[in-house]
């Protein structure tokens, strides 16, 4: 992957390789169906809906009864920004007439960008919980591949949000 | 008159009992530099302020990002919800 830059019309690009946009594509179906299941016992889902009132769970469950829906449903579109633009891209790739193995040229507008941004917040705590990521110094497993796919993640978010930052 | 002065204590209860915050707590998951440019869009925080409240967030573990009535901090609890970043709301300590 080459990390996002921002460009002279004030949109923000990033190179990724082919196996790259798969993992992107892969996950972010998953994410969309977790947030379209909306089980109410799944960790991830609690944390991507955490308490608003720790010590009261009466009005924790009232904050969520009346924000939950649309929270969920800005976070499913969010994600599907992502795949829109994958796959927008990579028809742009096809035409080009690269090779199958061609790397992928992502640009986003801003408001893309702001989607990006938070779906890949969401993807990296969805992977924590399910790494058993909930404090300082949490790592999840050294070497496994959901571990790396994780820092790259982080990787991929960290060089977008420095890049928006100097749009 | 007696009756007038309780109901103006009664107020004066009200009007303080009306004060909360909105608080962003430390996570292991969400970047430095997301956090701060969350506070920076959404709150419209001058780079130093975003900074200097991130960075309470990192190393005391929380920081108080907003004062007010208690619907206006729970549409900023939702939003930073959507933003991903644990954030809850409390009486304020007056």
């Amino acid at each position: 992957m080459r990390a996002f830059t921002v460009e002279d019309d004030g949109t923000v690009s990033a190179v990724l390789a082919i196996d790259e946009v798969a993992i992107l594509v892969d996950l972010t179906g998953q994410i969309s169906d977790l947030l379209q299941e909306n089980p109410q016992d799944d960790d991830a889902l609690r944390r991507l809906l955490p308490d608003a009132y720790p010590d009261d769970r009466a009005a924790s469950a009232e904050f969520r009864r009346f924000t939950a829906p649309g929270l969920l449903d800005r976070k499913s579109a969010t994600a599907s920004v992502i795949l829109s633009t994958l796959s927008n891209s990579n028809a742009a790739r096809a035409e080009s007439g690269l090779g199958a193995e061609a790397p992928t040229i992502v640009r986003l507008d801003p408001q893309q960008a702001q989607s990006w941004l938070t779906a890949l917040g969401d993807l990296r705590l969805v992977i924590a919980a399910r790494l058993g990521i909930v404090k300082d110094g949490d790592e999840g497993e050294p070497g496994a591949v959901m571990t790396e796919v994780y820092d790259w993640l982080g990787y991929v978010q960290g060089s977008l949000v420095e890049a928006m930052d100097q749009a | 008159m007696p009756q007038t002065l309780e109901r103006t204590e009664l107020r004066e209860n009200t009007v303080l009992n009306t004060l909360w915050v909105t608080i962003v707590w430390n996570d292991p998951v969400n970047l430095m530099n997301y956090v701060s440019f969350v506070f920076r869009s959404y709150f419209g925080f001058s780079k130093e302020e975003a900074e200097h409240k991130m960075l309470q967030v990192h190393n005391e573990g929380r920081s108080v990002v907003a004062t007010g009535p208690r619907e206006a901090m729970e549409r900023h609890v939702e939003a930073m919800h959507g933003y991903g970043l644990l954030a809850t709301v409390a009486k304020a300590d007056v």
